[in-house]
């Protein structure tokens, strides 16, 4: 292939860190169509404008999801990107692999297609960027042997991603990894056969720090905490205070509910534990002197999603606690979506997400209708009064009207 | 409320009546289907699951996911 220029791009390749275009530059040695990604992306610089479409009919038998149909919109121009679909793979939870693994991958990957990877998506997925209609089935049936599925793609429940948890980090307050195995093996229908209003994604975090993101970027979050007390190690505190780690200023301070306070005198820390919303702050500014309690579990929020009908949403408190220490305690949690799908596939409008269904129709509603009892923790955002109201219903029931009238 | 995607062999009935409906249509939410035949939601989407392993329906994605007949829509220019 005749070499073109790249003005543009070749700027990207400047700087300390790695570059994206360096590596699709890696890739053009062996593939044209790697070669030809330059020149579309180099063009969609210089124009300020996109030269994709994506969508259609791309799949494999018996699937919905997994490939994303890519098409070039000149495919006179660039005739080896012309279909250049994405497929994605479920990857293992906590991206473990071994290099045997990953060389399958990329062998596989650079049999059929562009030999260009995203390791890894932002669903979570292994994501192969580049090849042509007719390699979809071939690509499928050698990964399939290779012990490898389909991810998600469209309007189904989008592959299921968790962080490293107990696999290497001491705050997960749960089996992120394990849970997120099991829950994605249950759905596997929802996942492989889009069946509703939209795209449904959920994330397992193993505490507070969130490192899925899963609060901002999931329609269910799934996050790592405990209804207990925070344990404090003081002889671990004094050490602290020996090397001369401000605890005043860096923790308690900044502690957003200042439930901890520090004595200078005895060099003791200690805990107010109801009024601790349990953020992780302390723990990650002191790991060595504070734990979190014994007793955790998750907290299962709604509704997260980035812009589409409505802007950009947070998830919502639903279920405070949720224990989720065996197998036998994913089965509430797997009651709990299908309830919530199923609400959303009744009353969703087509392209909304669930928390914009939510948004649109009230909590009260989704509350009633997935039968979940209103608690104080559901709170609309942060440091805000809880918006779940009485509905006629209650108040006939009792009698009285919020202002104390008899009815 | 107890909710379960019906799992098992479909109801042929509800498989003869949603090919019927898709012939009559370019695309639809299975939702719609089911509205269209009577049929519950999760009989219809395990209808679908059992169609498209037999090649006879085929999803699309244009915004949202679609199912249809097997070639009758062609990817969009």
């Amino acid at each position: 292939m005749t070499e073109k220029k790249t003005p543009l791009l070749d700027e990207l390749e400047t700087g300390k860190w790695p570059s994206f275009v360096t590596e699709i530059k890696r890739a053009a040695v062996k593939s044209e169509a790697a070669g030809e990604l330059l020149q579309v992306l180099e063009r969609s610089y210089a124009e300020r404008r996109g030269h994709w479409k994506h969508g259609g009919i791309v799949g494999v038998r018996g699937y919905g999801g997994g490939v994303i149909g890519r098409y070039v919109d000149e495919p006179q121009t660039y005739p080896h990107v012309a279909e250049f679909h994405t497929i994605r793979l479920l990857q293992p939870s906590g991206w473990f692999y071994n290099t045997k693994t990953l060389r399958t991958v990329c062998d596989i990957w650079e049999k059929h297609g562009s030999g260009l990877t995203n390791m890894h998506g932002s669903t979570g997925d292994i994501i192969l960027l580049g090849c042509k209609t007719d390699q979809i089935q071939p690509i499928f049936d050698e990964f399939s042997e290779a012990g490898f599925d389909l991810g998600g793609s469209g309007s189904c429940l989008r592959t299921p991603n968790c962080c490293v948890g107990p696999g290497r980090c001491e705050h997960a307050c749960y089996d992120t990894l394990e849970a997120c195995y099991n829950v994605t093996n249950e759905f596997m229908d929802e996942l492989h056969r889009p069946m509703w209003p939209y795209k449904s994604k959920i994330k397992f975090s193993g505490c507070a720090n969130d490192c899925t993101s899963s609060i901002a970027r999931s329609d269910c979050s799934v996050i790592g905490t405990w209804r207990d007390t925070l344990r404090i190690d003081q002889d671990a505190v004094k050490e602290y205070v020996a090397n001369k780690f401000d605890i005043q200023e860096m923790v308690c301070d900044k502690c957003p509910t200042k439930c901890l306070s520090f004595n200078a005198e005895t060099q003791e820390l200690s805990v107010v534990g109801e009024d601790c919303t349990r953020c992780m702050h302390c723990i990650n500014m002191m790991p060595k002197a504070i734990r979190a309690g014994k007793e955790k579990g998750a907290t299962i929020l709604i509704g997260g999603k980035s812009t589409i009908v409505q802007s950009a949403f947070m998830s919502w408190v639903i279920v405070p606690f949720m224990k989720m220490e065996t197998e036998d305690d994913f089965e509430p949690f797997k009651d709990l979506m299908r309830r919530i799908w199923e609400w959303w596939d009744e009353h969703g409008k087509s392209r909304e997400r669930i928390g914009e269904t939510i948004y649109r129709l009230g909590m009260t509603k989704f509350l009633q209708g997935i039968e979940v009892e209103p608690v104080p923790q559901m709170v609309f955002r942060p440091r805000a009064n809880p918006y779940v109201f009485w509905n006629q219903d209650d108040l006939d029931r009792s009698g009285t009207a919020l202002d104390g009238s008899k009815l | 409320m107890v909710f379960k995607m019906a799992r098992g062999p479909a109801d042929p009935e509800v498989k003869a009546k949603v090919l019927e409906y898709l012939a009559k249509v370019q695309k639809a939410k299975s939702r719609d289907v089911a509205v269209a035949i009577g049929a519950t939601k999760s009989d219809v989407d395990n209808a679908v699951k059992e169609l498209t392993a037999e090649d006879l329906v085929e999803y699309l994605y244009i915004t949202t996911t679609f199912i249809c007949l097997k070639g009758k829509v062609q990817t969009p220019d």
